[in-house]
Parts: C-alpha cells; structure tokens; sequence
C-alpha cells in the first residue's frame, strides 16, 4: 500500500523523500502522476502531496518578480488578479490546458516537471524568463526554466529527490504585454498542434525587448532567439513582426504526427501564431492597433 | 491507509490504497456509481466529475489521499430532503437527459460553477463544462438548462414551454429521474454476489495467422476460472447473416484480421488475476502483409484478406439511358470523395453482464438493439433452445450504432456458460470493455471512396448521376454486407434523376472491422452527392436552394428505384421551412468578410429510408395490471434516444389517460414480446403502432369489462384517474375491473399489431418498403484562412417528422445528430494503428458547439401510428455535407479547391486554401 504524506513545510517535503531513498515522489494535482503509474512511468511507495503547504499555495508580486508557489492550480493562476490583468498569455495558457476540471488540480510546476515539448505551462514559462526554485537535501537553487529540460518527457528535476517549490518570473513595471497563441485540431481538451508566446517592452514606441517561446518545435520548448534579436530597437510595425515571425521559423524543427499534423502543415501555421502573438503582446504594451 | 473525509454532508472513514483514483473508492468501496468512468481513467471524458472543497475536478486523476479531510460532493447528494436540486430538475425538464451517462459530471461541473457565479455569462457556463463529453444532446439542452437552474437559484421565477397532451407536446422523460440522481444502474454499476472478470485476448496484428495457441499455463494461475478458445464453443462458431467469415473465436490456422480481434477469453475471481492469463496465454502469430485502403485491398497482389478478391458484396442499379443524359446536361461535375473510420464513442463503453436467472435461464444484460436476435445467436453459439436463453436491457449509456454488435454477447453468454459448467460458486461473469477496446473492436462506420459525376441543365433540372462505391468493410463483415445496397439508395437522394448510374461495393481491409453506425452506409453517400451538387450549383451559378427545389422527388412520382416514395413526402416543405434562416446566413456572411477570414453558408438534403427489410408486422402486449395501472410490454431497445417515453406517450394518448398510469416494460425477452428488428430509426414507427393499437384493444376489453359492471353502455364510459367512469358519475376502481377480469378467466393482457404487410406485399414490393423520410441542414462556417481552423458558427436543421411525439426529444435528437456531423465533418477520424482512445480521436466538446435551430416540419405520415415517421439516423446525414459545402464556399473566393474529404481537418482545409492536393 502506498504512503501517503502531508509535509506542512517544503523542507518537511524534501525530508520525506530523501526518507524513501528514490522510493517516493511529490505529487501536486495528480492530474498527471496518476496516469503516469498506471502507465508505469513511476511505482512509488510513498506520495508526498505538497498542496497543503500553505507558503506554496500563494502568487506574490514584489521586487520586480512575480512568485507562484508549486501549489497553486491553474484554475486560481488564471483567475488570480494580477494574471488575469498584466499577463495575459499566463492566463491564456493556463486555460488552454485540458478543461477546467483539470485546472483546478494541475499546476504550473506540475507541468514543468512533466518536461513535455509541447506543455502550455513550458512555452509560457519560457517566454517569461522564469525561473524555477529548487530545493533538495542539498539546499535551494534559483535554475531558469529553459535550463531544466534534458529532453521531451526529461526534467532535470527528479521529484524523487527534488521539490520546485516556486516559480519566479520578472514583472516590467510598464510598457510591457503579453499574449498566447495555439492551434489545435479541436478548441480545446487537446494537445496543442502548435503554441507560442510573446512578451514585448517597448521604449518610446520601439521595442526595447521581446520573447518569443514557441512548441512543439523541437525536443523542449524552443526560443526564438534570432527574431528576439531582430525586434530589439525596431518600431513594431506589421511588416517588423512579420519578419520577426519568418525568422522564428527558421528556429524551429517542428515533426510530423499522424494523429496531429504535418510538419508542413507546422511551419505554416507557425508564422502566423507568432505574429499574431507578437502583434497583440506590442499592443497590450501599449503600442497602437496597427492592421 | 485510514481516510476519512465528508462525502455529501456525512462523514466516511476508509481503509484503502491512498494511490487509488477517487473514483473508483467512490464507486467501488463507497457503492455511489452514479459517478462515472468514461475513457480509461485518462481525463479525457468529465463523466467523473465531483466536487472536492466545492471546485470541480476529475475523481479518475485525482488519487483519493487528497480527500483527506475534505468534503467530497457527488451526484448522488445533489438532492435534498425537498426533492430535486434545481439543476437536476432543469436538466430534466430541458431535456438535458438523453443516454444519461454524461449527466453526473455535467451536473457537478455545472454545480461547481453556480456554486461561485449564481449569474454566470453563456462563456462562463462554456467554460465549465467544456472537456465534458456528451454524445446524445449537442450540448444546447445542457447548456440551457445549467442557465435555468441558474435563474431559479438566483429565485426568478423561471420556467419553459411544455405541451399538455401526451403526444405531440414535450413530455418529460419517464426515466431521467434516476439518471439526474445517480440511482439509475448501468451495467457497470451492477454487483452480483461473487461476480467474476471476462476479459478477452485480443491480436496485437493487423493481419496474422495463428499457428498455435496454448492456454495450458494461463489456466493453472491462481484465481482464473476459465480460459476459452474456439475450441470451447459449443454451438455454431458462425452467424452468416450478421457476419460472413467472422468466427466468435478463431481456430489455430485461421487468420485474424485486424488488431483488436478476438483470439481467447478468460474469466477470474480478479481483474489482476484476468490480465496474468491473458499474459500467461501462448500465441503463435505469423504475421501478414496487411492494408488498410480499399484501393490497395482491390489492386492486383493485394494480401488476400477476406471475400472474393477482397470484395465482400457488391450491388448495382440503372435506370435510364446515362450518355444520352450526359449529352443533355449543360454543366457536369466529377470527383472523388473520401472519408474516414468513425467511432460512435457513446459515453458509456460496452458492458455486460451474464448470469443465470432464477428460471435457470442463461441471461445476458447488456446495451444492444435488438435483444430477441441476440437471444437467437447466443442460443445458436451455445447449442441452446431459445427459451433458454434471456437478454434484457438496462439503462444503456449511448450506442448510435455501436452496442448492435452480438460479438460481446456471444462471448459473455460463452463464459457465463463455462463457469456454470465448471461449477465454480461464482455464478454471474461482467465483461467491461476499456475505451481503447471500444476503439480497437467494436464496429466503426465504414470510410467510403465515392467517386461520382453529376449533371444537370442550364436551367437547373439534373440529369444524370454515375456513382461508384468502395466502403471500406475493415476486418470483418459485421452487416457491411448489406451496405452497399444502402450507398447506392441514399446516393440518389430524394431528386428526378433522367438516368442512374450507381455500383457499390463493400471491401475488405485490414482496419478496424466497420458495421451499424447512425445511417448505416447511407450518411457517406449522401456526403458526396450532396457535395458534388454543391459544385454543380457553382458551376452553373444557380442558387443551392432554388436548385434542389427544382429537382425535388415530389409526391407519388417514382423516385430512381423505380417507384414512388410510400409514405408523404414532405421535402419541398423541408427546404422552404430552411428559407429564412437560409436568407440570413447568407445576409451575415456578405457582410462579414474580413481579411484572413472566409465565411460560407452550406445546404445539403437527404432521404432516408427508415424500418429495414424485417418483417412488416410488429406486434406489442398491453395489460391492466391487478391494482389498476397499465403495462405495455414492447421490444424498442432505449439506449438513451427515449423509447421508453415514447411507447408511453403513445400508448397514454391511445388509452385517453395521464403517463403516470403507464408503466413500459421494455426489451427484456422473458417478458415483452419480440418487435422485430430494430435500427433504421423503426421503433417509434413500427412498434409505436403496435403499441398503440395493443392498448386500444385493451381500452375495448377493459371498458367493455366495465360497462357489464356497471350495466352501463361502453362507449359511454371513459378513463378517470385509478377509475372507469360514466356520464351520470357512477364509477367503479380499475383494479376492480381487473378482478372481473381474473375471476371470469380472461386474460388482462392483450395484444396488438401494426401490419404493413397488408399494404406492401410480399409478392410485389421491393426488398426494403419504400419508406422514407427527408431533411435538409444548413451552416454557416468561419475559416481562419491562413490556418485552415474553421467554426461552425449556426446551423438550422429541417427535418419531415411526419408528427412529432415528443418535441423536445425530437429537437434532442437532432441537436446531437448535428453535433456528431460536426465531429464528422471536421475532427473525428480513427486512424488503424495510431488511434487508440478519447485522447487522440476528438470529439465535439461544447465549445464546437454552433447555434442550432430546429424545425420539424409535420406532414402526416400514412400509416404510423397519429402520422409519425422515423427519425433518429436521418438527421445524421445532411450535418457534414452542409458544413464541407459551408468550408469549400467559405475558401471559394480565396482560390481555395473544394473540399472532398472528411474530416476536414485544420491541415487539409488550408491544403484546400492552397490549392494542393488533400
Ligand atoms: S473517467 Fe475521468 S475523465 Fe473520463
Ligand atoms: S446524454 Fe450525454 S452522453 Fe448521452
């Protein structure tokens, strides 16, 4: 029969699986670690169930970050204030995932840990600069989120020994938007065809900054670094976002699925996420609607 | 591990594996199955929502240790002490409920919400309950009715339409209570003392040979109680009319067709121990070449799969001089359709029970259509006399189609057999299908290669159609057979044709076996004639509805079969009935035209030929019980489409009596007697009228029983409440009258029949009685034209009823058959050998919901019972083709190519935008 165990502290958590000795995860909302040993993936003796550690259930805003705890569902993140208002592709994302019956359990570290190319909670992680807290028997680590990734379904984190207890990302005080873009073969309960985000700052009138995090693209969720680079000091016009798109393109090496889509079909449709995210995140900074 | 938590207010302690998901603690260890397990513990169907501190989630994914010390609320505590739960009582009244299966977590996740927002916004109601699936409704009465309860929470005094009389108004259904309540028993949620696992070894190859089988080990396990293969079956091993060259297990040297074929079964005292034998089982497999296209199958050196060259059936018909209508016509469109593999996905997966009742008899409960042809194969399989063998029906969570199939009663019937024989203590064996079993091996519908050619004049009289058929049988007949006479029938659709020219066949490969499938060969057909009419109204620059009403079959002409239609036609009337709304879609989509956006409006008609080759006499018990009430005893299997409401509609209107007097007895062989065969939308038609006319007969014996009582005449007298009453007032109890009845020695129960074959003799009429309905559909789409991702914004859907019965159920009816033509139409595909279940073939959920609009068009019906006619399949047919006509119109003006595949996906929509190849 399995363990099943409540820590009331991170560390307390971290105790009980070093405890176990590999024998033991963390487990937040289940939505996937229950699958995940049925499948087999994991056959633990102990689950430690962090969701009632009250300093991980909180999103804060302080210091220029803003804090998620690895509790917190996507159904309170999406809803949550200072989301559902300065940033939106946060929002967006975490209701593109599965249905509200799953947001309410699944979390954003959840899906971090999960490590999947093409997870909402990934791309947007990565397009915000996130950062993720590690904590092990060894102490606590801020790593970047686009660190973590070894490969598709491969974190660096082993929730056999290590807890992401926070996920961080920077919040610009002004002039600054963000937006989310996915296609599927249905609106919605699916895995993206394809996702993207974008953030852009702008500095009188120019962008002074922009992410571009796109997936499923290649084995983690991919950054558009050439297109982020191009943007950096150009007036955000259409024809501006619609290079920036082709180069983001060029970055990615999207695969062909028989149940989802071509890579043909990937690459373009792909351009036309990333500038329609690029464009509405410009705006949300403050940039006037351009056609 | 100890648990405590509150369950629907009380508290509960259990000791259980903390890891296990809440739902099966909550259905197993606590006895509530009103929750329900819908896609393999995936989250991929919301039929196991609950509430947990009052926030919806999926009890599969969610392990129970989170429950500790938490309050947990199911379906089966949404009603008080008062009664119902508002949104129970509106999902009732709405008509929410069909199959019921889907209804608990729509319910909770409906709770969940109006629990936090009492004035939710239609996005908010949306949002809550998308990623539940439901397969019956379309989502529109579910949604209406979670913004009915909302009003009465927030205590407006809020109610909706419901007709009087008990036919034709929108009578409640007589047996949603039990579903909104989670009381109603589905198969899965029976026990059985000592209930023991069927499980069944299935081929993992597309096609193979079996060189051995050995079962030595597999039966030595602890805990298996049998292991069987063709060898252990004791009667026939083949049914031809059902299935030709499909044996119920196969034999060493055989071939098995398709992954997912049968190759053993097992029965054990535990699940654990039924996956260990199938594992323990020893298969010699050679593998095969295999194919899964028709074009392929039919090529020279194709693997030998089945059939004469792969060819299962074949049917032909022609009619008129064909070139010299060509020559005639001024336009003629050609091309060649596809379509894919189709799943019903009814909510709740195959599940049976069998055992032996207390007569001694071998029963099997389980979902199906026709219980009487099932309780002849399983004594055919068995070597059985048929009064040996009982098939009853329970509430039954969807079929469409899919649970006509006797493969799993043959097999549960097998093991039931085997246990008794072996004389172990557990009497009663429950086969449960996975969803990805569902997927794997049950029928599919068969994926059609049309390729036509259409003409017609300048003018826009059509002259000639050359259509030629390959559908795509899969691994196994199961009824593909009869297909193709079904294809060529609907290919012609309800117009004038100078001349036909149409050939079907049915062809083997080695895809999932194809079979019953709402419309029954007939939707595919209808798909490319309705497309390619859809061209030839663009080429010739006529307008869609115009151009069908010219071409229109009208009353007493004969039809390209060579004979009139026999009952009313009333398709002309369809088509205006769709003017309106037709009028303003185009309206719309001229005004809306933006940049990277198409939008198109699309038409499509059909005919459908409904009550099949059986037999045209049906026949229906009525009898007054002994405390007074009526019982009908009818055989019209209710999978969730409403047929127990609806014999008791008719059969109240019959006796001139309220419902809450009726009571049906429904589909059970040892009580009711057999209606014939079921399918092509029969029941309401046929066995209504049997229904109807036994309980007229027993209105005439019991009044007339009455009349002697009270020396009174008996057409005089007249039904009040639980009494027989005269003009002056005298009065005397029905259960009196019944004990007249019992003390004279005459039988309270009596029969009646509808007979047709009066009217369409055996000697002269053709195989099928010419009865058909028509229908016609409209959509209006929305094409990101950069992405090929499409909305169906609104559809409106006319359909002849001849008389709706129960107008609520009819629009229900339709509503979810628009649904699936949207799945259909632009998602749903079985891929053989990639799809496996709910998370990888994609069905509606609400959010692909468009508006719907209903209208049913009431033109009296000739022979059934108050004018109806048949419905439930036909309004399947026109949904896809109306949306790909909506798609290839949308794209049209961008230089896109029409659309001739379906599912158009997002990928082949923007093929089509392109100008490529699909
Ligand atoms: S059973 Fe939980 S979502 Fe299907
Ligand atoms: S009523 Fe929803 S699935 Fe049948």
């Amino acid at each position: 029969m399995t363990q099943y165990l409540y820590p009331r502290t991170p560390e307390e958590a971290v105790a009980a699986l070093v405890e176990a000795q590999g024998r033991a995860i963390i487990i937040a909302g289940g939505t996937d670690v229950l699958p995940d040993m049925e499948k087999g993936k994991w056959r633990p003796d102990r689950l430690v169930d962090i969701t009632r550690i009250p300093e991980l259930g909180q999103v804060e805003a302080g210091g220029g970050w803003v804090t998620v705890g690895a509790a917190v569902p996507f159904a309170a993140l999406r809803e949550h204030p200072l989301i559902a208002e300065r940033v939106h592709a946060l929002a967006d994302a975490a209701a593109s995932v599965g249905a509200r019956a799953i947001q309410t359990g699944a979390t954003w570290a959840g899906n971090l840990v999960q490590a999947m190319p093409a997870a909402d909670g990934a791309v947007i992680a990565v397009a915000l600069d996130a950062e993720a807290r590690i904590l092990d028997a060894s102490g606590a680590a801020w790593q970047r989120v686009a660190d973590l990734y070894l490969g598709p379904g491969r974190s660096k984190i082993d929730p056999t020994g290590q807890l992401l207890t926070h996920i961080r990302f920077p919040l610009p005080s002004e002039a600054w938007g963000t937006a989310w873009r996915r296609a599927g073969r249905r609106p919605s309960l699916i895995l993206p065809t394809l996702n993207c985000a974008a953030t852009v700052a702008l500095r009188e009138d120019r962008i002074a900054a922009a992410t571009i995090a796109m997936g499923p693209v290649g084995p983690c969720p991919v950054r558009a670094g050439d297109a982020e680079l191009f943007l950096r000091g150009q007036l955000p016009s259409p024809e501006v976002m619609a290079e920036a798109a082709q180069l983001a393109l060029c970055q990615a090496q999207p695969r062909s699925s028989a149940l989802r889509a071509s890579r043909e079909y990937r690459m373009a449709v792909l351009p036309v996420l990333v500038r329609e995210a690029l464009t509405e995140a410009a705006q949300r900074a403050g940039c006037p609607p351009q056609s | 591990m100890r648990i405590n938590f509150i369950v629907n207010g009380g508290s509960v302690e259990i000791d259980a594996d903390p890891a296990r998901p809440l739902l099966d603690v909550l259905r197993v260890d606590l006895s509530l199955t009103g929750t329900k397990q819908g896609c393999d513990h995936e989250g991929e169907c919301g039929a196991c929502t609950v509430l947990l501190d009052g926030q919806p989630v999926r009890s599969c994914l969610t392990p129970v240790g989170k429950a500790q010390g938490r309050r947990v609320e199911t379906v089966e505590g949404l009603a008080g002490p008062d009664g119902l739960h508002p949104l129970q009582s509106a999902f009732i009244e709405t008509g929410a409920v069909q199959c019921g299966y889907c209804t608990p977590g729509m319910l909770m996740a409906a709770k969940g919400l109006l629990d936090r927002t009492p004035a939710p916004t239609h996005e908010q109601v949306v949002d809550a309950l998308d990623g539940n699936l439901c397969r019956c409704t379309g989502y529109k009465k579910i949604a209406e009715a979670v913004d009915l309860a909302a009003r009465r929470l927030r205590g407006e005094t809020a109610e909706i339409s419901r007709g009087g009389e008990p036919v034709g108004g929108s009578e409640l259904r007589s047996d949603s209570t039990p579903k909104v309540t989670g009381a109603a028993k589905y198969v899965e949620d029976m026990t059985m003392p000592d209930m023991l696992v069927g499980r069944v070894l299935r081929s993992p190859h597309h096609h193979a040979r079996i060189l051995s089988l050995d079962t030595q080990k597999a039966r030595g396990l602890p805990g298996v109680v049998a292991v069987l293969t063709a060898d252990d079956v004791p009667g026939a091993l083949y049914f031809e009319d059902y299935s030709l060259e499909e044996p119920v297990l196969p034999q060493v040297g055989e071939t098995v067709r398709m992954v997912g074929a049968p190759v053993a079964l097992v029965v054990a005292e535990t699940r654990e121990a039924a996956y260990a034998a199938l594992d323990a089982i020893e298969v010699g497999y050679e593998p095969l070449p295999h194919t899964f296209d028709t074009d392929e199958a039919l090529a020279t050196g194709a693997p030998r799969i089945a059939g004469n060259g792969n060819v299962l059936t074949r049917f032909e018909l022609k009619r008129g001089d064909l070139t010299a209508a060509f020559d005639r016509a001024d336009a003629i469109v050609e091309g060649e359709y596809r379509l894919a593999f189709l799943e019903h996905s009814a909510l709740e997966r195959e599940a049976l029970l069998g055992y032996y009742d207390e007569a001694g008899r071998l029963t099997v409960v389980g979902g199906c259509h026709e219980p009487f042809y099932q309780q002849g194969y399983i004594a055919e399989c068995l070597g059985l006399p048929r009064e040996q063998v009982r098939v009853i029906m329970p509430p039954t969570g969807g079929s469409f189609g899919g649970k006509q199939d006797p493969w799993p009663f043959l097999a549960t019937a097998l093991m039931t057999r085997h246990v008794a024989a072996a004389g172990h203590t557990g009497t009663a064996v429950m086969l449960a299908y996975s969803r990805q079993e569902s997927f794997a091996a049950t029928p599919k519908r068969h994926p059609y290669v049309v390729r036509n050619r259409i003409g017609a004049t300048r003018d826009g009289a059509l002259t000639a159609i050359r259509v030629r058929i390959d559908a795509n049988t899969g691994a196994y007949d199961s009824h593909g057979q009869y297909i193709p006479e079904y294809a060529v029938t609907a290919s012609g659709g309800p117009y004038r044709w100078d001349a036909v020219d149409a050939y079907a066949q049915t062809v083997y490969t080695n895809g999932p076996k194809a079979g019953q499938y709402r419309g029954f060969g007939t939707a595919q057909a209808c798909f490319a004639t309705e497309c390619a009419l859809d061209e030839l109204c663009e080429k010739l620059g006529a307008d869609p509805l115009e151009f069908r009403l010219r071409s229109a079959l009208r009353e007493g002409e004969a039809s390209f079969l060579g004979y009139p239609v026999a009952e009313s036609l009333g398709f002309a009337e369809v088509l205006e009935a769709l003017r309106p709304a037709y009028e303003a879609m185009l309206e719309r989509s001229r005004e809306s035209r933006a940049g990277h956006i198409g939008r198109g409006v699309g038409l499509a008609a059909m005919w459908y030929r409904f009550g099949k080759s059986g037999s045209l006499r049906v026949e229906a018990h009525a009898e007054l019980a002994r405390d007074g009430h009526f019982i009908i005893y009818c055989t019209a299997a209710d999978y969730g489409q409403g047929t127990n409401t609806t014999m008791a509609q008719m059969a109240a209107e019959a006796l001139s009596i309220g419902r809450e007097r009726i009571e049906v007895v429904n589909a059970d062989t040892a009580r009711a007697p057999d209606s014939g065969i079921q399918g092509a939308s029969r029941a309401t038609y046929f066995v209504g009228g049997a229904v109807t006319a036994a309980a007229r007969n027993l209105a005439i014996e019991t009044l007339g029983m009455a009349a002697e009582l009270l020396d009174r005449a008996p057409q005089t007298l007249r039904f009040e409440d639980e009494r027989v009453t005269a003009p002056d007032g005298v009065s005397i109890a029905l259960a009196e009258v019944a004990a007249e009845f019992d003390r004279v020695g005459k039988s309270r129960r009596v029969r009646g029949a509808f007979d047709l074959s009066g009217q369409f003799p055996e000697a002269t009429r053709p195989t099928y009685a010419p009865l058909f309905v028509t229908g016609a559909h409209l959509a209006e789409v929305e094409v990101d034209l950069r992405t090929g991702e499409t909305r169906v914004l609104r559809m409106a859907a006319a359909h002849d009823v001849g008389r709706a019965v129960n107008r609520r159920d009819a629009e229900g009816q339709i509503e979810g058959a628009v649904l699936m033509g949207v799945g259909a139409a632009l998602m749903e595909e079985v891929l053989p050998g990639h799809t496996t279940g709910f998370a990888d073939y994609y069905l509606p959920t609400i959010k692909s919901m468009p508006q719907i609009e209903v209208f049913l068009v009431e033109k009296a019906g000739r022979y059934g019972p108050m004018g109806v006619k048949g419905l439930g399949e036909a309004a399947m047919l026109p949904a896809t083709p109306a949306i790909i006509n909506a798609v290839s119109r949308a794209i049209g003006p961008a230089g896109g190519r029409r659309i001739r595949t379906a599912p158009a996906t997002p990928e082949r929509i923007l093929r089509a935008v392109r100008g490529e190849a699909l």
